[in-house]
């Protein structure tokens, strides 16, 4: 699925943007599938607002966003869940998980939301191997923000996708930690043979990017 | 698990939690609370009505009504004319009027035997037979047939034993005795005695006369009477509710009057209309807050978990695959609490009717069908606003 944006600019940051230059704001640039994506953004540049509006979370913009020539806001409803159900997984940086529910219930929703794209022992190898086996069945409200963001990073590779947005997903993990996140992310992405799109602040060469913009 | 009952567990989950369990059974019991207040409203006004209009809460005698001007010693003429029993016919509250016509010659009554000796003048009066409370195949008189049969007021025999009888030394009868004795009637007709057989075939509680057969009356008055037709001065009227407060005041008006005991209810019955007209109102009242603890109900249990549908929707489910999850959660206990609180108004009317039998006052042991109606017309109306409240809340 190709993703391709025309002269999008959110109206909130609008002013600022026609100040400076800037690969993807205001500008048409599409990002073909299977590409894994490095999206630099210093802070306030509009980072979460480009994963949000990538994901439909957010309308307020101009221009448009294409998913395979289709105008994103024209995906509504069940359409809009099938295509997030199949298509589209994301890590956000707020991380977004169910307080109430445990770390494995809330990686375990996502995995049966859709037709199940791997068995329930996947979560098991998987938390094994971002070491967060002890925490699963703990609430996921009273996890860190570390565990919480592995949970997170967990629960985004439990369905099928082909593409995966990422908005600072290491932010709170160290570098051993990130390191296996990386290394899981790498191999689910190739296994789907999925793209990615990871914005962050800094630069970095955790991954084999394919190409690399400026916000 | 599979993943249907895997998803559907953890919905659960996340939507208990958002709403809490406090509120849950507060809204819960906030709903039980306006759905018996709307079924007691309904069953009660059904009790009312058939308190006040079933059959088994009249007394059949109280139906027939016998009435005449109120004779004051003002006026010589005391029968009521053609219009005015046209008029009576005419009102709403007024079944059926039947004259009274009585004997315009001169009648009197003896004891065939020796052994028990009377003798009296009397006079006889008829009525159409469907004004009746004594049914007997006796009833009957046949052209040129000289035995009469007739029928004497309940009181008249009452005022005989209890009265007459010890007073002068007589034997007290059994209403079988006075009815296998025969009384020679005798009417006189230009000076000349024409006798005939009575037999007395039954007791009237609602006609304070001698009747004799119709027939007999009309043939005897056409050749025993000097005089022409007169006006009759009593009608019999049939209602269905003497207690009516509007027949009392129609009767009133037109200068007539009947047995009080029977009206005398109407004063009772207006405070009753009343405080009914006021239930009713109070009913309505019951009604609209119900509804209004509905919505919130609905709109409180889904607003306090739009947090988690909107994140739901979010990471992926379907407005769709909510919506009918909503649903399923919100259904049932619905039921249920319709369910609950129809069993709760068929045990109030069960006891209340076993309290009122003890009163002898009659209700059904059952609900009413209009309740039974209304609460699955309610059920109809929460799917409804459940239905277009989660739309709303899932659309947004």
């Amino acid at each position: 699925m190709e993703i391709k944006l025309q002269g999008l600019i959110p109206i909130p940051l609008g002013g600022k943007l026609l100040t400076r230059t800037s690969d993807i704001w205001n500008t048409t640039v599409s990002f073909a599938s299977q590409n894994w994506i490095k999206v630099l953004a210093p802070s306030g540049s509009g980072k979460t607002t480009l994963i949000n509006t990538l994901y439909k979370l957010r309308h307020d913009y101009n221009g448009t966003v294409q998913l395979d020539n289709k105008d994103l806001k024209t995906i509504n409803g069940d359409e809009l869940a099938t295509l997030r159900q199949q298509k589209v997984s994301i890590i956000f940086q707020d991380l977004r998980l169910f307080e109430n529910l445990t770390a494995r219930e809330n990686i375990e929703l996502k995995r049966v939301l859709q037709k199940p794209y791997y068995e329930t022992t996947m979560i098991d190898e998987m938390a094994n191997r971002l070491g967060i086996t002890n925490i699963l069945h703990q609430q996921a409200g009273i996890c860190s923000y570390g565990e919480q963001q592995r949970i997170a990073i967990i629960r985004s590779l439990v369905q099928p996708f082909e593409w995966l947005l990422m908005d600072e997903p290491f932010s709170h993990l160290d570098n051993a930690n990130r390191d296996k996140a990386v290394s899981l992310i790498q191999e689910e992405c190739s296994k789907r043979k999925a793209g990615f799109i990871l914005t962050d602040l800094d630069e970095d060469n955790l991954f084999d990017y394919n190409s690399t913009y400026r916000l | 698990m599979n993943q249907k009952h895997t998803l559907d567990y953890l919905l659960k989950k996340i939507i208990r939690s958002g709403i809490g369990k406090t509120r849950y059974i507060m809204a819960a019991t906030g709903l039980t609370i306006a759905m018996l207040l709307i079924l007691c409203a309904v069953q009660i006004q059904f009790d009312y009505y058939e308190l006040l209009n079933g059959k088994n809460n009249r007394d059949s005698i109280a139906n027939f009504l016998v009435v005449n001007k109120i004779i004051n010693g003002n006026s010589r003429d005391n029968t009521i004319s053609k219009e005015s029993i046209e008029d009576l016919k005419k009102q709403p509250f007024i079944d059926e009027v039947g004259q009274l016509t009585s004997s315009r010659f001169k009648v009197s009554a003896q004891s065939p035997s020796d052994n028990f000796p009377f003798y009296t003048e009397l006079f006889f009066e008829s009525v159409p037979e469907q004004f009746l409370d004594v049914k007997s195949d006796k009833w009957k008189w046949e052209t040129g047939s000289t035995d009469i049969p007739l029928i004497i007021p309940n009181q008249f025999l009452d005022m005989y034993n209890f009265g007459f009888a010890p007073s002068q030394g007589l034997p007290q009868l059994t209403q079988s005795l006075v009815m296998a004795l025969p009384v020679v009637i005798n009417v006189t007709f230009q000076g000349v005695p024409i006798r005939f057989i009575g037999h007395v075939v039954g007791f009237s509680d609602r006609i304070s006369s001698v009747l004799v057969p119709d027939n007999f009356l009309k043939m005897a008055n056409r050749q025993f009477s000097g005089s022409p037709e007169s006006q009759p001065s009593r009608v019999v009227i049939s209602t269905k509710d003497p207690g009516n407060p509007l027949l009392v005041k129609y009767l009133q008006d037109k200068g007539f009057t009947t047995d009080a005991d029977k009206t005398r209810f109407s004063k009772y019955r207006k405070i009753v209309n009343t405080i009914v007209g006021a239930s009713s109102a109070t009913g309505v009242v019951m009604l609209l807050f119900a509804l209004l603890v509905f919505s919130l109900f609905i709109q409180l249990t889904i607003a306090s978990t739009s947090k988690e549908i909107s994140l739901l929707i979010t990471i992926g489910a379907a407005p769709r695959q909510l919506q009918a999850f909503l649903m399923k959660q919100f259904l049932p206990l619905n039921i249920i609490i319709i369910l609950g609180s129809l069993v709760i108004v068929v045990l109030g009317q069960f006891f209340l009717e076993s309290f009122l039998r003890n009163q002898n006052m009659f209700i059904s042991q059952w609900l009413s069908p209009y309740t039974i109606a209304t609460a699955f017309m309610i059920l109809l109306v929460l799917w409804l606003v459940n239905y277009f409240t989660i739309k709303k809340y899932i659309g947004s």
